[in-house]
C-alpha cells in the first residue's frame, strides 16, 4: 500500500536528512562540547582583534625613518617616550579624559529623567513619542548631527539669526572646547537612556508605592529607593558614554574648529598626516590601555551594573 | 635624465615605410587609431583626486579628453590624500594590486612614497620633453612623480575687513579685531616659513633653527585662529566665520566664484610655493601601467593643462599657457621671475624629512 503523503512529509524528510549531517559532522560523543561550539564565533571576533592588537603593539615599537619613509626592523621604546614626553599628547590625553568624565556625568543626569519618564508614564502615547525620539538620532549618523550643529549654532546659524532679531551681534557658539562638550552630551544621550531603562524597568513600582504610603516625600522616594536601585543602569549607562566619549574622533574634529583634539584625533595624524604609523599604534595602544584601566575601576569600586547581566553587585 | 624610447631599435627601408604608414593612418584617425597597436585596455583606470572644483577641473581638463582619445573611462576616487597613501603603501609592501592607478598628490607627500620606493619610473613620458623645470621633482633621481603645476599659500581676506587697503604682511593679523576670525591649516602646512620670516628668522636657518616661527605662531595663537583643511576655508569665508586665511589660492577663488567677496596677496614676508604632482604606484598589471602613463602622458599636454589649471587658476609645467582672465598679474600665479622672488621655496627633501617635527610642534602650539 502507497503511504500518504501527509505521513512523513517532505519537510521532515529535510529535517531528518538535515540532522543526519549535523550527526555526521557533530556526532553525539562531541554533545558535551556543544555549548563551546556556540561560543566559536565570538572567540573568533574576539581572536581577530587580539591579532590586530598583537600587529598594533609591534608596530608600536617601530621607528620611522624618514629618508625612507621605512620602519626599523628593531624594536625600541622611543615611540612610548614621545608619547609621555612631548607636550602635545598630554594636552590631548588630558583634554580627553576630562571630556570624558564631563559628558558622562551630564548625560547620566539628563538621560536618568528622560529614561524615567519613559518607562514610568501612564500615557501610551508619550511613550511612543519618547520612544520615537531616542531612535530617530540613530539613524542620523554622528557626523551628519554634527554638521547639524553647525548649521544651527554657526555665525549665520539658526540661533545668531534669532539673536540678532533682538539686537544682539553673531557670537562664536561652536569651534571651542563648550561646543565639543555639547555635541558629546547630545550624541550620547540616546546611549544612557537605553542602558538606564532595564534598570528603571526592573524597579517595582509598588516599591516606590510603599515608600509612599510610609510617609516618604518624592524627594526621599527617589533619593533613597529609585537612585539605588537604579545603580546597575547608571554604572552601564556611565561605562558606554564614557569609553566612547574618551575615543570620539568626529565631533572634536567638526565641532573644535581644529583646536580642540582628542586622542582619535592625535592617532589619526599620525597615521595619516605625518605617515608615523609606529607613533600612531603607541598612542592606540595607550587610548585602549586608558579606557581599559578607566572600567576596571569603575567595575572594582561599583560592579558591572547592567553590564554584568544581571550579575552586579547592587 | 631619461627619455622615451621608440620602440624601434633600427631604421630599415620597410621599418620606415610601415612607421609613416601608421602616422599618415594615425592622422586620419586621430590618436585613438594611434593607440591601436598598444597593450589591452582596461575598462577604467581609476585616478585619486580632491574633491569639489578640483576633480571638476581634471575631469574637464584631462579625464574627459583621456576618455574621448582612449575609449577608457576614468573614474575619481575622492579618497583623501593622506588616507590613500596607507593603503598603497600596504598594498605594494604585500604585492598587491594597489587600488588606484594615478594618484594626484601634494608633492611633499608624493615624494615620501618616492623615498618608500612605491612610484613607477615615468622618465620615459613623451611629453617630459616639452615640460619646465617645475616638472621634476627635486632632489630625486629620475622621475617617480610629474609635477603638473605649481600653487601659492596666499594670504585670502575678507576686504570688508581691511578697510584701509589689503594687508601689506602677517603681521596685520595679530590685530585683536581679528581674534577668532583667522584660519589656517591645522598641520599649519603653508604657514610655516612666512611665520619664520614674519617672526624675524631667515629662510637659511630652515630645519636648523625655526625658532622665529614657532615664536610667531605662538603669537597667531594667542588670536585663536580656525583649522581646517581645504574645503573649510571655503564653507568659513561663505558663512562669514572668518575675515582672513592662509590658504591655497585656489580656495579662495572658488570662495570667490560662489559670490563671497575676498581678495589675496602675498604679504610682504613672502608665501609658500609648493607644486602638486601625479605619480603611479607599483604593482599594476603591465596594461593598466602602460594607460596610466598615457594618462600622465595627456596630463603634461598644452591642451589639457590648459583647461585642468584655468579651473584651478594655477600655474601649469607647460609653456606657453594663457593665464585666466581674472589671474593676469596675480601673485597667486606667477609667471616671471620677479613673481617667484616673491615667494619661498623649499625643497621637497627638507620638507618630507622635517615635515612631522614642524607638524607637532605646530600642533602643540594651538592645541595648548
Amino acid at each position: 500500500m502507497r503511504a500518504a503523503r501527509t505521513a512523513y512529509p517532505l519537510k521532515w524528510r529535510i529535517m531528518d536528512a538535515l540532522e543526519g549531517v549535523a550527526t555526521a559532522v557533530w556526532p553525539a560523543r562531541f554533545r558535551h562540547a556543544t555549548p563551546y561550539l556556540m561560543l566559536l564565533p565570538a572567540v573568533l571576533l574576539v581572536g581577530l582583534l587580539v591579532l590586530g592588537l598583537i600587529q598594533i603593539a609591534d608596530a608600536s615599537l617601530r621607528t620611522l625613518d624618514t629618508t625612507t619613509f621605512q620602519f626599523s626592523d628593531d624594536y625600541s621604546i622611543a615611540n612610548f617616550r614621545r608619547a609621555l614626553t612631548e607636550p602635545l599628547f598630554l594636552v590631548v590625553a588630558q583634554r580627553s579624559l576630562v571630556a570624558a568624565l564631563i559628558v558622562t556625568v551630564v548625560t547620566l543626569v539628563f538621560a536618568f529623567p528622560y529614561a524615567y519618564l519613559m518607562v514610568r508614564t501612564r500615557s501610551p502615547g508619550l511613550r511612543k513619542f519618547l520612544l520615537v525620539a531616542l531612535f530617530l538620532p540613530f539613524f542620523i549618523g554622528q557626523v551628519v548631527r554634527a554638521y547639524g550643529w553647525l548649521i544651527i549654532l554657526g555665525n549665520q546659524g539658526m540661533v545668531n539669526e534669532a539673536l540678532g532679531l533682538v539686537g544682539v551681534a553673531p557670537m562664536r557658539l561652536i569651534y571651542n572646547y563648550p561646543a565639543v562638550l555639547f555635541g558629546l552630551v547630545q550624541y550620547m544621550l540616546p546611549f544612557a537612556v537605553l542602558m538606564l531603562a532595564p534598570a528603571l524597568t526592573a524597579i517595582p513600582e509598588e516599591l516606590e508605592a510603599a515608600a509612599g504610603s510610609l510617609g516618604a516625600n518624592w524627594v526621599r522616594t527617589f533619593i533613597h529607593v529609585v537612585l539605588p536601585l537604579a545603580r546597575p543602569g547608571f554604572i552601564g549607562a556611565g561605562v558606554v558614554v564614557l569609553t566612547l566619549s574618551l575615543t570620539d574622533f568626529a565631533v572634536p574634529a567638526i565641532l573644535g574648529g581644529g583646536s580642540q583634539d582628542f586622542i582619535a584625533n592625535a592617532i589619526y595624524d599620525q597615521f595619516f598626516r605625518t605617515s608615523d604609523q609606529g607613533l600612531g599604534a603607541m598612542l592606540a595602544l595607550m587610548l585602549v590601555a586608558l579606557g581599559s584601566i578607566l572600567v576596571g575601576l569603575v567595575f572594582a569600586l561599583f560592579g558591572a551594573g547592567t553590564l554584568a547581566m544581571g550579575r552586579s553587585r547592587a | 635624465m631619461k627619455r622615451f624610447k621608440p620602440k624601434i631599435s633600427h631604421l630599415s627601408r620597410r621599418t620606415f615605410l610601415q612607421a609613416t604608414a601608421a602616422l599618415g593612418g594615425a592622422s586620419v584617425l586621430g590618436l585613438r587609431g594611434a593607440y591601436a597597436q598598444e597593450p589591452e585596455k582596461p575598462a577604467e583606470i581609476i585616478v585619486r583626486a580632491w574633491g569639489g572644483s578640483w576633480v571638476d577641473s581634471l575631469k574637464a581638463g584631462v579625464s574627459d579628453s583621456f576618455t574621448k582619445m582612449t575609449g577608457i573611462a576614468v573614474r575619481h576616487d575622492l579618497t583623501e590624500d593622506n588616507e590613500i597613501q596607507p593603503k598603497v603603501w600596504a598594498a605594494v609592501a604585500q604585492k598587491r594590486v594597489p587600488p588606484i592607478h594615478i594618484n594626484w598628490d601634494t608633492t611633499t607627500n608624493a615624494t615620501k612614497s618616492a623615498l618608500r620606493g612605491v612610484t613607477e619610473d615615468l622618465s620615459d613620458l613623451p611629453n617630459l620633453a616639452n615640460v619646465t623645470d617645475l616638472a621634476k621633482p627635486a632632489g630625486l633621481e629620475g622621475f617617480p612623480i610629474v609635477n603638473t603645476y605649481g600653487y601659492v599659500y596666499v594670504l585670502a581676506y575678507r576686504p570688508e575687513a581691511f578697510p584701509d587697503g589689503p594687508p601689506k604682511s602677517w603681521k596685520d593679523l595679530l590685530d585683536p579685531k581679528f581674534k577668532g576670525r583667522l584660519a589656517f591649516y591645522n598641520d599649519g602646512i603653508g604657514f610655516h616659513f612666512p611665520a619664520q620670516v614674519a617672526g624675524g628668522g631667515k629662510l637659511e636657518d630652515i630645519p636648523g633653527n625655526m625658532q622665529p616661527a614657532w615664536d610667531f605662531i605662538t603669537k597667531m595663537k594667542a588670536q585663536q585662529p580656525l583649522l581646517g583643511e581645504d574645503p573649510d576655508f571655503t564653507t568659513w569665508f561663505q558663512n562669514g566665520e572668518i575675515d582672513a586665511a592662509c590658504t591655497i589660492s585656489t580656495n579662495a577663488r572658488e570662495a570667490r566664484k560662489n559670490g563671497v567677496k575676498i581678495e589675496w596677496v602675498v604679504p610682504e614676508e613672502g608665501a609658500k610655493f609648493d607644486t602638486d604632482g601625479l605619480w603611479i604606484p607599483k604593482g599594476l598589471p603591465e596594461n593598466e601601467l602602460y594607460w596610466a602613463k598615457q594618462y600622465i602622458n595627456h596630463a603634461l599636454t598644452k591642451e589639457a593643462q590648459q583647461v585642468w589649471l584655468d579651473g584651478l587658476g594655477l600655474p601649469g609645467v607647460v609653456p606657453g599657457l594663457t593665464p585666466p582672465k581674472d589671474l593676469v598679474g596675480d601673485p597667486s600665479y606667477p609667471t616671471t621671475e620677479a613673481d617667484f622672488k616673491r615667494l619661498i621655496r623649499i625643497s621637497s627633501k627638507i620638507q618630507v624629512e622635517n615635515e612631522s617635527e614642524w607638524f607637532s610642534k605646530f600642533k602643540a602650539i594651538m592645541q595648548g
